[in-house]
């Protein structure tokens, strides 16, 4: 053993020894853990990629993927079998919507049906040759075709919300014309037109496009995720290498629950306030997604966020005995969640078991409140109801966790205890064996420690008088006494 | 070497393989239990297949009998329903915000006394496309409404007029668009997403299944008994070895097919065998690149972290929620690396177009260079079971 060595040991025990405070002992070990599972983060790629890649290029990646948020000018075909001026000036102004692009007028329904099936085109107009007829006569209605693509819904939505708008605005066009032939100004026929106009607001996310309704809820998930999928992949790892994962290493006292529980968390917690805040903070603003929340709010939305979904993940993982069972086992849980959670299928039209099933998931609340402080601005007050439900979890998860650890570590004992002191032995007497021989081996160690020090100290001595090289010598030998 | 011994070797090693499987009950619960609750999960949660019923709330400022039945309308009709009568904008604006209502119908101050006047009273509507689905169906409903709402007075002034029935409905709607959706008429959800979304979770299933065995050998060191047992043949080894895996994955994705389409009546206009052909192409494409992976990348812990990421993309990407075509221009080409993609092109193309077989097979093509890849990795992957040269863990 060096000099150097020597000397933190001894350093190194009798500061332990300072601490006399019980609960300064204990925020010592807390932090012992915490930066013992730092070490092991740090430590293992596969968690690395988890953690640190995943989280900071899937953000990019997805942003990126609907950079163009919404889909527009989706490609359609006309058949016009009518040719007048009425149907021209429909397929014109269809063209000129934002939804579709009339890339091909076509001769025949069958010559578009083809265009179609190819995905050429996603969608048919259909315009009858009686089109003109039946509006100059003002006897039948004139019918207009639309045939879509249904593998995708969003070239449904626009194939026919571009038709419905030019459809309503040459009807208006229309009534109009016919009201002022029968001498009415203009003011009242549009009064008998339309005699309740409407102003439609779209609120929050204001672009209504795809992207920025879908990002924020794979940004909160891939928080969610990847934390549940790194804990399962550590406490896994320490579990096929048989260390105890559920008491503290080198200690016989199984009531260490509490430090392993919030040591552990709080690692999780550190690393992932930084990254939570490069994923819901910093990548809204480098892409211009819709974010009306207050930076503090999202801050507070954080905490319980983060807590709930550690010790969830930490009990999951309570679970897992092999290093990669997590995500063996739970890799399709990140679509389940995202579509029990209701964010895209409304939470109304769900059976309501899955609703109940939902509402243990931290992402259920997690996100819903996420949206509402992010994209909906509203406050914490305002979502004080998912607010609270994270807390609950949090509170409920660290609980069920505790129980867990406890029994995990009671049975670990217990066998252990088993094992040292044989089958002769009731639990009782067992244990209290134990802790006979621990207090004699404490007295030793405390003996070695006190022999340590003078060692060390008369060492010093030695040192200070005579700096050669055979106070090194004299320093191990002394030690080996 | 001649067939005998080959099938033979193939046979002993697949024995092996099932061997593991059966004394592993991970393998059994995370293939066929995670993809029987996943199936369950998704077939039960759209079984409605459309939106119905969104709650708004209402802001009557006018308080008539006549905005209290255009409510009580707007109550009955299929889309939305009007759980909130609030007596002011904010309440119900708060009401939104907490993700309670998807739109706000506002009626304003005298609406029908100054409609009654020709003064044209606006209606206001607000909706939430924060939750873009619930949101797009209030804002349909409500759209149609104020439509109807318009319509309505109209036909009363021309009844006074005298005009006959049939003529005043010519003069409300000179035009209607006659909608048909090609093969999912009733635009239902259910056929939309579990017609891939199923495919792609058995797709993903496979992945990591696939690095996960593999990497089981090298991490407890038994890849060289596994060579032993295929004579030092890694393809005898690999093929052996899948065997099982590929039997099973395919019963799998065929069963799921034939719920679907022929228990559930999901809509076919094409041939069911060609959407089965490509699910057991899925399969086997989703195989190799599980073997890419773990050829790439011969440790285990980094291998499932790279395959999960890379199988999570393949959803977006695959392009049934959003179209490729709105995405950038240098994604498009990418996202054919992820199989979903062309099973989500066979799929539409069979099922939804009902297109000849020919001109799905390109698309075939594209799964099959899939299957060629791991043929790149192979000498490596050997290297990596003989050598057992790399950190395990």
């Amino acid at each position: 053993m060096t000099r150097d060595e020597l000397k933190q040991k001894v350093k190194h025990e009798s500061s332990m020894r300072r601490v006399e405070s019980n609960i300064i002992l204990k925020i010592h070990d807390t932090w012992n853990v915490c930066c013992e599972e730092f070490r092991r983060i740090f430590h293992d790629p596969g968690v690395i990629v988890l953690f640190f890649v995943a989280v900071i290029a899937y953000p990019l990646l997805y942003n990126v993927l609907y950079y163009k948020n919404a889909l527009t000018e989706v490609p359609v075909a006309v058949v016009d079998m009518d040719h007048s001026t009425e149907s021209r000036k429909f397929i014109h102004d269809y063209h000129a919507t934002s939804e579709v692009e009339v890339t091909h007028m076509c001769m025949s329904m069958a010559e578009a049906e083809d265009l179609l099936k190819h995905g050429v085109v996603r969608g048919i107009l259909y315009i009858p040759s009686d089109f003109n007829n039946n509006l100059a006569s003002g006897l039948k209605t004139a019918t207009l075709s639309l045939f879509c693509d249904m593998s995708s819904f969003l070239y449904m939505k626009n194939v026919y919300l571009g038709a419905n708008k030019v459809m309503l605005q040459d009807m208006y066009d229309i009534q109009i014309q016919r009201y002022e032939a029968m001498n009415m100004d203009k003011e009242l026929s549009w009064a008998i037109v339309q005699a309740s106009p409407y102003e439609e607001n779209v609120m929050f996310v204001e672009s209504g496009g795809y992207g920025h309704f879908l990002i924020p809820c794979v940004l909160v998930l891939i928080l969610h995720q990847t934390l549940i999928f790194g804990i399962s992949m550590l406490t896994g790892t320490a579990a096929q290498e048989n260390r105890e994962v559920f008491i503290l290493p080198g200690r016989r006292r199984r009531y260490s629950t509490f430090r392993i529980l919030i040591g552990r968390g709080l690692a999780y917690f550190i690393i992932y306030m930084a990254m939570a805040s490069y994923t819901v903070i910093l990548v809204p603003r480098l892409f211009g997604l819709p974010q009306v929340g207050q930076v503090g709010d999202i801050l507070k939305w954080m905490v319980p966020f983060l807590i709930s979904t550690i010790y969830f993940g930490i009990l999951l993982s309570s679970f897992m005995k092999e290093r990669e069972t997590g995500m063996v086992m739970l890799m399709p849980s990140s679509l389940i969640f995202l579509f029990m959670s209701g964010v895209s299928w409304p939470v109304l039209s769900m059976p309501e078991a899955w609703q109940w099933v939902g509402s243990f998931v931290p992402y259920t609340w997690g996100v819903h409140s996420f949206l509402h402080l992010n994209s909906m601005g509203a406050t914490l007050d305002t979502t004080s109801y998912e607010y609270i439900m994270m807390w609950v979890l949090s509170i409920a998860y660290f609980t069920a966790s505790c129980i867990v650890y406890l029994l995990r570590a009671r049975r670990y004992e217990k066998r252990r205890l088993h094992e040292q002191y044989g089958e002769d032995l009731t639990t009782m007497e067992r244990r209290e064996l134990d802790e006979l021989i621990h207090s004699q081996e404490e007295a030793e160690i405390r003996e070695m420690e006190a022999s340590l020090l003078q060692a060390f100290q008369s060492a010093k001595k030695h040192i200070t008088r005579a700096p050669d090289d055979d106070a090194q010598e004299d320093i191990d030998t002394r030690f080996d006494d | 070497m001649n067939f005998k011994e080959i099938f033979s070797t193939i046979f002993r090693v697949a024995k092996r393989e099932m061997k593991i499987m059966y004394y592993k009950p991970l393998y059994f619960y995370s293939t066929i239990i995670v993809f029987f609750v996943s199936c369950i999960f998704f077939l039960s949660l759209l079984h409605e297949g459309a939106t119905e019923d969104m709650p708004i709330a209402v802001v009557d400022l006018d308080q008539t009998s006549i905005s209290r039945r255009l409510v009580h309308e707007l109550n009955s009709t299929q889309g939305v329903q009007c759980d909130f009568r609030c007596a002011t904008f904010e309440e119900a604006r708060i009401a939104m915000q907490q993700g309670e209502v998807y739109a706000i119908l506002v009626i304003p101050k005298h609406f029908y006394s100054e409609m009654l006047d020709f003064k044209r009273p606006t209606l206001t509507f607000y909706t939430n496309m924060a939750y873009t689905l619930a949101g797009t169906t209030a804002y349909k409903q409500l759209l149609s409404f104020a439509n109807m709402v318009s319509g309505a007075f109209q036909r009363e002034v021309l009844r006074k007029k005298g005009l006959p029935d049939q003529l005043i409905m010519q003069r409300i709607q000179p035009i209607t668009v006659d909608g048909h959706m090609l093969a999912n008429p009733t635009s239902n959800y259910a056929v939309y997403l579990c017609s891939i979304l199923l495919p792609g979770i058995l797709g993903l299933i496979v992945l990591i299944i696939t690095i996960y065995t593999l990497g089981m050998e090298l991490k407890w060191k038994t890849s060289r008994e596994l060579m032993a047992e295929a004579k030092g043949n890694i393809i005898l080894a690999l093929g052996g070895k899948f065997l099982p895996h590929t039997i099973l994955y395919c019963m799998m994705g065929i069963s799921l097919n034939l719920l679907l389409f022929r228990i559930l009546q999901f809509p076919m206009m094409g041939d069911l065998w060609t959407v089965n052909v490509a699910v057991v192409c899925l399969v086997l494409a989703m195989q190799a690149m599980g073997i890419v992976i773990v050829g790439l990348l011969p440790v285990l812990r980094d291998a499932i972290s790279i395959g999960a990421l890379y199988g999570m993309m393949g959803f977006s990407c695959s392009g049934f929620t959003f179209p490729v075509t709105g995405m950038l221009p240098a994604f498009r080409g990418l996202v054919n690396i992820f199989p979903l993609r062309h099973y989500f092109r066979i799929y539409s193309n069979e099922a939804l177009m009902g297109n000849p077989f020919v001109d799905s097979l390109p698309i075939f093509i594209y799964l099959v260079i899939f299957m060629i890849l791991p043929l790149g990795v192979m000498i490596r992957l050997r290297n990596a079971f003989i050598n057992q040269n790399y950190p395990l863990k």
